[in-house]
């Protein structure tokens, strides 16, 4: 279902034609080359550990995953019924790409893994990322990370 | 996901992220996307499938040393393995024919009970098969009692919140989420490919659960409380789905 294809129209356009803000352009921040950057996963996929608190429909929260986290035990307490979960179950990487990420890093392509990687929960109007996000840069910062890799779902 | 790469680039971090509805992505004009044509729920393509996901990976990365930003680059290719509308998925149990009639509380109950006493030597083998990785566990609550927990609220939609700090909406999408996915990982045991689809024709058309669950969404649509009645709309049957409702 996974497919919007597989979609009737109806709902098929009310997912693709939803509302959206209007951002200026933004100045693209620099870095090193790909080989020197300390890369950070970031996915809506709504993924926490099991003993965190599920997600909260609407709330521009997120959970924090370690990297040495048991990526075995993640779950994913996202709201949406509209998207393929058999993946996920039969491969983490599929929305979490963490074992690429570190092969990645072991071949060189990309300088290093960061300690700490972050979830949130898609389905959630785009504004509310606005107030988080100062907090989590200033994470992102404090672990040297210089690029992130965005994954919704 | 746009917004959020607009708010870090402002901070400093270069960001770069996979589009999966490429209308979105041009809306939001996020500095640097990779547009991948996969199904929704799979950003990397394809389970199990180390070589294709390290290069949807790596080609999203790379877009990093770019500066020219907003751009979207088209990832080329289609993921590899059978599509998602594969034929030849069948469950590994023979489940009856689901009644159309819920209106009886304590059968609904019973039966959909039965249901699961039927599945879980198949979810067990399939969280060996994993092993240990499984989808539910949301809640601390086995699939009996949240069976309970549901069809009470069938039985008298007016019911109060099950769930201690949780309001009658999240409640009852949280237990019902990890009732379904019970059934999922269940199907799930066989080895081999099946599809999201697939599984998802046999929950809403061949099982009590899915039928459960269209009550719900009809229950929900109808409910009072505005909260519900926008559960009804998205929380239980997925749009693809609709066409067993």
């Amino acid at each position: 279902m996974a497919h919007l294809s597989d979609m009737p129209e109806k709902q098929r356009n009310m997912i693709v034609n939803q509302d959206l803000p209007d951002y200026d352009d933004t100045t693209c921040a620099d870095g090193p080359a790909l080989n020197e950057r300390k890369v950070a996963i970031i996915t809506t996929a709504g993924l926490h550990r099991r003993e965190d608190k599920e997600f909260t429909p609407g709330v521009g929260e997120y959970r924090i995953i370690p990297n040495d986290t048991d990526m075995d035990d993640l779950i994913m307490s996202h709201v949406s019924t509209n998207f393929d979960r058999t993946g996920f179950q039969q491969d983490l990487n599929i929305v979490f790409p963490i074992e690429r990420l570190r092969e990645l890093a072991a071949s060189g392509d990309v300088g290093e893994v960061a300690d700490y990687h972050y979830a949130f929960m898609g389905a959630t109007p785009p504004m509310a990322h606005a107030a988080v996000s100062k907090d989590l840069a200033g994470l992102l910062k404090s672990d040297n990370v210089t690029g992130v890799i965005l994954a919704g779902v | 996901m746009g917004g959020l790469a607009h708010y870090l680039e402002r901070e400093g971090l270069p960001t770069t992220q996979i589009s999966l509805i490429r209308k979105h992505t041009e809306g939001l004009r996020p500095p640097r996307a990779l547009f991948v044509p996969f199904e929704l729920g799979r950003p990397f393509g394809a389970p199990n499938e180390p070589d294709f996901q390290r290069r949807v990976l790596l080609g999203a990365l790379k877009l990093l040393e770019r500066n020219d930003g907003p751009f979207i680059e088209d990832f080329p290719d289609a993921p590899p393995g059978p599509p998602a509308d594969m034929e030849g998925w069948t469950c590994p149990v023979n489940l009856a024919a689901p009644q159309n009639d819920l209106s009886d509380a304590e059968k609904l109950a019973l039966d959909l009970k039965q249901e699961v006493v039927l599945l879980r030597p198949w979810y067990e083998e399939s969280i060996k098969n994993f092993k240990g990785r499984r989808l539910d566990g949301l809640t601390e609550y086995s699939p009996e009692e949240i069976i309970d927990f549901l069809v009470s609220f069938v039985d008298d939609p007016s019911i109060d919140s099950f769930m201690e700090g949780q309001p009658i909406g999240r409640a009852l999408k949280l237990t019902a989420d990890d009732l379904k996915y019970f059934y999922y990982q269940a199907a799930m045991a066989k080895p081999g490919s099946v599809s999201d689809v697939q599984i998802s024709d046999w929950y809403y058309g061949e099982t009590l659960a899915g039928k459960l669950f269209i009550k719900l969404r009809e229950l929900c649509l109808g409910h009072e409380t505005e909260a519900l009645q926008t559960m009804g709309r998205t929380a239980y049957v997925p749009n693809a789905m609709l066409k067993h409702v």
